[in-house]
């Protein structure tokens, strides 16, 4: 997979090689989009989201330094993606919301049906909104340390680099991220 | 249930896993007599386990096209862009085959069915246009190279020099005489011949200049 990616990039960087781009795009285009998702709390954003971070990565490979991680570059420009509409942004969109132009489609429908997840895993429908709901109340860099350390199930490691943040400050962003989901979870 | 930091601290550093053996068997102990810890640690993990057991969700299958619509147009590779690049000299050679095979038919296509022309010594010939038709009487004589399309020739007289007839036919008259080489030229395949021997001669006769 590395080796694959780090060919991909290359030839990229080369000539702006449309048909490896579209390569790494469908490597990651669910990651990118998954961290959007938890961080913005709607489809119809979040597309808008992981569509421009794969536009941005595009314009810019040439700032993509190979001796890193693609994967940490990509995920660096999505989480500052969101974190910047989430400033600028006021009220926070409800995953009840319809989504714009597919009527009786909300985002629970974006949701992947649980049978995709082993047995013991499985959360119930009402969890999960009430997952995305705590999420959603999280302030935009609490959320982004639990949605990279859970959701995306990276190391304290990768999100320090990611977040370009020391690992310690990292850390104390999802104690807190976890205290308050479960304060969240305790009063439902 | 308030717990006081410390316990705060140890639990969450238990759950990120960054306590050795002995830590570890000390927070055990701990817990065993402190069940407000051993309750919030509960809670924690279950938390933990909730926002983990997230079904996880997918890019709409359009994703990745609407992504290649939006790219910049002009950094598109093309396939035969980088297939001449690796070939510049089969490249060369089917462009010269292309420009010379169209050049030649266009020249052919224009002066067949066309009228009668005659270039060279046309001063001692009789030129007929209505019939297409040169005739060179017997006691004339044409200096230098003849060429006539669309026509007949009937060589009564003398020609000092080549006689070319295009899409046409020559007639030697028994007193006639051409010095040069009779060439008739009536078929594409002969007429890009011809053309392709001309060229050559040209090129062989520049050569020549040159080295002169």
């Amino acid at each position: 997979m590395d080796a694959t990616v780090k060919r991909l990039v290359k030839e990229v960087k080369k000539d702006g090689d449309q048909d490896a781009f579209r390569e790494l795009v469908d490597l990651y285009k669910d990651k990118v989009y998954q961290i959007a998702y938890r961080m913005v709390g709607n489809a119809y954003e979040a597309q808008d989201m992981a569509q421009e971070a794969f536009l941005r990565a595009y314009a810019n490979i040439e700032s993509y330094d190979e001796n890193r991680k693609f994967s940490t570059w990509l995920f660096r420009i999505t989480t500052n993606l969101c974190i910047d509409r989430l400033r600028k942004k006021k009220p926070d969109y409800s995953l009840d919301a319809e989504i714009p132009g597919a009527e009786g489609l909300d985002g629970y429908s974006q949701l992947s049906s649980p049978d995709k997840l082993p047995d013991e895993q499985v959360v119930t429908m009402e969890m999960q909104e009430w997952v995305q709901e705590g999420i959603l109340k999280l302030p935009p860099k609490y959320r982004t340390a639990i949605v990279l350390r859970y959701i995306e199930d990276l190391s304290i490691q990768e999100i320090s680099d990611i977040l370009e943040l020391p690992e310690n400050t990292v850390k104390t962003h999802v104690h807190r991220g976890r205290e308050a989901l479960r304060k969240h979870l305790g009063n439902t | 249930m308030a717990l006081n930091e410390r316990e705060e601290e140890y639990i969450q550093r238990y759950i990120d896993g960054d306590m050795d053996e002995s830590e570890k068997e000390k927070f055990h102990t701990y817990i065993k007599e402190n069940p407000e810890c051993a309750h919030r640690l509960q809670e924690l993990k279950r938390t933990v386990t909730i926002v983990q057991g997230t079904s996880h969700v997918w890019a709409p299958e359009t994703f990745t096209d609407s992504i290649m619509k939006e790219l910049p147009k002009k950094r598109k590779r093309k396939a035969w862009k980088s297939w001449s690049r690796q070939h510049p000299v089969l490249v060369a050679v089917s462009m010269f085959i292309v420009l010379m095979a169209s050049s030649v038919l266009f020249a052919w296509n224009d002066q067949s069915g066309a009228e009668m022309t005659v270039t060279g010594d046309r001063e001692n010939v009789n030129i007929d246009y209505d019939n297409k038709a040169v005739i060179i009487p017997e006691d004339e004589t044409v200096q230098g190279d003849l060429t006539v399309r669309n026509g007949e020739v009937d060589v009564h007289g003398n020609v000092n020099g080549d006689l070319t007839v295009i899409n046409g036919e020559p007639y030697m008259a028994s007193a006639g005489s051409v010095s040069g080489n009779i060439e008739e030229v009536d078929q594409v395949l002969e007429w890009i011949w011809y053309h392709t021997k001309r060229i050559s001669q040209e090129a062989w006769h520049m050569d020549d200049d040159e080295a002169a």
